[in-house]
């Protein structure tokens, strides 16, 4: 892993001598809200900002994109040739990548696209797509085109995950990115379970560590975490059917953000166009 | 002058990625280009042969920033196309949302997009340095607008609360009234904002377009009214319900967004903060309504980049309005509990005033609640046409006065920011 953190250790005894971190902040096909989820917890916005230099965030200064940095940030879903370009230039020049939010981790909500590509786009655009769209191709996550250092889960991604992970790859950390599946979080909350009220949640095959917080509030899991790799979507399936619940609607629903992930069972998947 | 062309490539502190061209040829444009050049996301085909349940919280994503709007409104057409009507009580809590994201965007916009225009920086974080106080105030208002969403929608974005009927979640009164006390001490400031706005140094021109807004008899309608009104060129009122039949949608080969005129006339129209404030500025509370008078602002005001000032006075507005809702709210009456849904086929047209300005969804259901048919059009799409109009207009005056190419391309940056478009929502 080309890390900011190795790049630290080598050099540990003259760790004060360290240059800043350069970051750069990207955004490709996204709501940028996780691009101001980052700025969303005020207090600790400038302490924050002080450990690195911005040296490029379009969202919030005119100053031009640099030639060198040392972590790039991405937000967004590849879905163009020329974005898919622009990652593979930032994996070249950055030591270290970290892609923030459902749409770069997993495609997210424009990932519902990338099944039968071609009719979403011409059904949008009757008369074809514009040029300023540039040469569009089904959507796909960041990690699927280059080597993707460190994630920050959810749509939008919470506040302190971003900078925990910043820290991580700015400073190292030994805690390990749990893979477990969300459902355990309820109970932990004792939180009523969806299935008992006869709804659909996806709790149960989601990566853990949102704290369960749309439960918390009433609302089942959709899944913006993406599919946990402990998941067992067979044993998931056969749940929602003793629930009394149809499995075409968990399959349907497991497409809002996984829709590209290979764990997907074909009928769940639709046709892929690549 | 001999022929020039000023192109901005990737036009900073807006959300989502756009460029401008502007050809000038012996002090004449000879032509004007927004490009709008963000990935297309195909929301609309998207949320097709999906349930209702999944609607918003899909066309939620098209914003991050106006995310909350993108949702009731989404609702708006689900029940309206469900025959279902919500308690007033959930009517005053989906106001307060809707605000919340009013302060974000206003705060967001006026101090991170807008001001570095004006204090001659690239970015906020100088001011930091420069003016400490005014800029730990700024992002304690933001803050303020991203603690009410989250305490009302469950987060500052992509609210979480807000369902088809009501709500899931509801805070208490004790936060409520701590909210109401918060408002009410932001609203100095608040008046402070519009001052300092009204201060800067702005070119005098005229949008030669029309406005759009949301209105509605004694009120300043965000999300509460079914009446829409152009003016300008004639004022024409017209049912939400038939919003698609008002405004007509066009695509161009230099935007991903479709742009958008009058259908009445084929006119561009401008929908933002300052089409709300012309269009029921009557209404406005008493103290936005003084600040906005000192201010210079006061119908018609028809120079486009007066929206800075437009956002700012409904600042102070939001504030005094949403402590006035809190605190209501805080008496317990009625209840948010989600009315029951029965799907059943048919159309629903929702329209609400975005903190940028008029956002339409309408969608068609078949029997079993499922998405046949969506149309989105967003307030940036929307003002498209108007902005090349106007940047146009702007950078021909400046040209035939032989003004210097580096200052109408600032210029014509500070005309865009103004717009304070969202690229990202308008490419949905």
């Amino acid at each position: 892993m080309r890390s900011y953190e190795c790049n630290r250790a080598a050099n540990s005894s003259e760790v004060e001598c360290l240059p800043t971190p350069r970051v750069v902040v990207i955004g490709l096909a996204s709501c940028f809200g996780c691009q101001l989820q980052t700025t969303n917890m005020e207090q600790h916005l400038m302490d924050v900002v002080g450990q690195f230099e911005l040296v490029y965030w379009q969202l919030a200064s005119s100053e031009p994109m640099p030639q060198e940095y040392d972590v790039a940030v991405i937000e967004g879903a590849v879905t163009t040739l020329e974005s898919m370009e622009t990652v593979r230039q930032l994996r070249q020049k950055a030591k270290t990548v970290i892609t923030i939010g459902a749409c770069a981790n997993t495609a997210g909500i424009p990932g519902i696209a990338a099944a039968g590509f071609n009719g979403h786009s011409s059904e949008v655009y009757s008369q074809g797509v514009p040029n300023a769209c540039g040469q569009v191709i089904a959507p796909r996550s960041v990690e699927s085109v280059i080597q993707v250092d460190y994630q920050v889960p959810c749509c939008p991604i919470d506040f302190y995950d971003f900078s925990a992970v910043l820290s991580r790859a700015l400073y190292g950390s030994n805690r390990t990115v749990p893979n477990r599946t969300m459902c355990g979080d309820c109970k932990r909350n004792e939180t009523q379970c969806f299935f008992e009220k006869g709804e659909l949640c996806l709790g149960l095959v989601t990566k853990g560590g949102c704290g369960a917080r749309c439960p918390k509030l009433g609302r089942p899991c959709f899944g913006c975490a993406g599919l946990s790799k402990d998941a067992n979507l067979d044993a998931a399936r056969d749940s929602v059917a003793r629930y009394g619940i149809e499995v075409a609607e968990f399959e349907s629903r497991l497409q809002l953000f996984n829709q590209t992930n290979e764990a997907l069972c074909e009928g769940a998947k639709g046709e892929y166009h690549a | 002058m001999p022929r020039t062309t000023i192109s901005v490539d990737h036009v900073a502190r807006v959300e989502g990625h756009g460029n401008v061209h502007v050809v000038i040829e012996d002090g004449v444009v000879k032509d004007v280009k927004m490009e709008i050049v963000e990935p297309a996301r195909m929301f609309e085909s998207m949320v097709k042969g999906r349930s209702y349940k999944e609607a918003s919280y899909i066309s939620s994503r098209i914003c991050g920033i106006c995310s909350a709007s993108h949702v009731i409104t989404d609702l708006k057409a689900v029940e309206q196309a469900f025959g279902i009507e919500v308690s007033q009580r959930t009517s005053m809590v989906r106001e307060l949302l809707v605000y919340g994201s009013y302060l974000q965007n206003h705060a967001a916009h006026l101090f991170v997009f807008a001001t570095p225009d004006f204090i001659n920086e690239a970015s906020i974080f100088p001011l930091a340095k420069s003016n400490p106080d005014l800029f730990a105030k700024a992002l304690e208002l933001k803050g303020l607008g991203n603690r009410l969403c989250t305490a009302v929608g469950g987060r500052s974005i992509h609210p979480i609360t807000a369902v088809a009927g009501g709500f899931t979640h509801e805070i208490d009164a004790a936060e409520y009234l701590a909210f109401a006390d918060e408002m009410e001490a932001m609203v100095p400031f608040a008046q402070d904002v519009v001052d300092l706005f009204a201060g800067f140094r702005i070119c005098d021109f005229q949008t030669q377009g029309d406005m759009l807004a949301l209105v509605q008899p004694d009120y300043y309608p965000v999300q509460s009214s079914d009446t829409l009104r152009f003016f300008g060129d004639g004022v024409e009122d017209f049912a939400t319900a038939d919003a698609f039949d008002h405004i007509s949608e066009y695509q161009v080969d230099h935007s991903g967004a479709f742009f958008a005129k009058r259908a009445s006339n084929g006119k561009p129209y401008m929908t933002a903060a300052l089409a709300r404030i012309n269009a029921s500025w009557d209404h406005l509370g008493k103290t936005a309504k003084i600040a906005s008078a000192k201010a210079g602002l006061r119908p018609p005001a028809l120079n486009p980049m007066l929206n800075n000032v437009a956002q700012a006075v409904e600042l102070v507005d939001a504030l005094e309005r949403c402590a006035r809702i809190c605190r209501e709210l805080a008496k317990g009456e009625g209840s948010c509990v989600p009315a029951p849904v029965c799907p059943k086929a048919g159309v629903g047209v929702g329209v609400t005033e975005a903190p940028r300005g008029v956002v339409v969804h309408k969608l068609q259901f078949d029997d079993r609640g499922y998405v046949v048919k969506a149309s989105i059009t967003t307030p940036t799409a929307q003002n498209l046409a108007n902005l090349e109009c106007d940047i146009r207009l702007l950078a021909g005056m400046l040209a035939e006065s032989g003004t210097s190419e580096r200052i109408i391309r600032a210029e014509v940056e500070k005309l865009i920011r103004a717009y304070d478009p969202c690229i990202s929502c308008s490419v949905h």
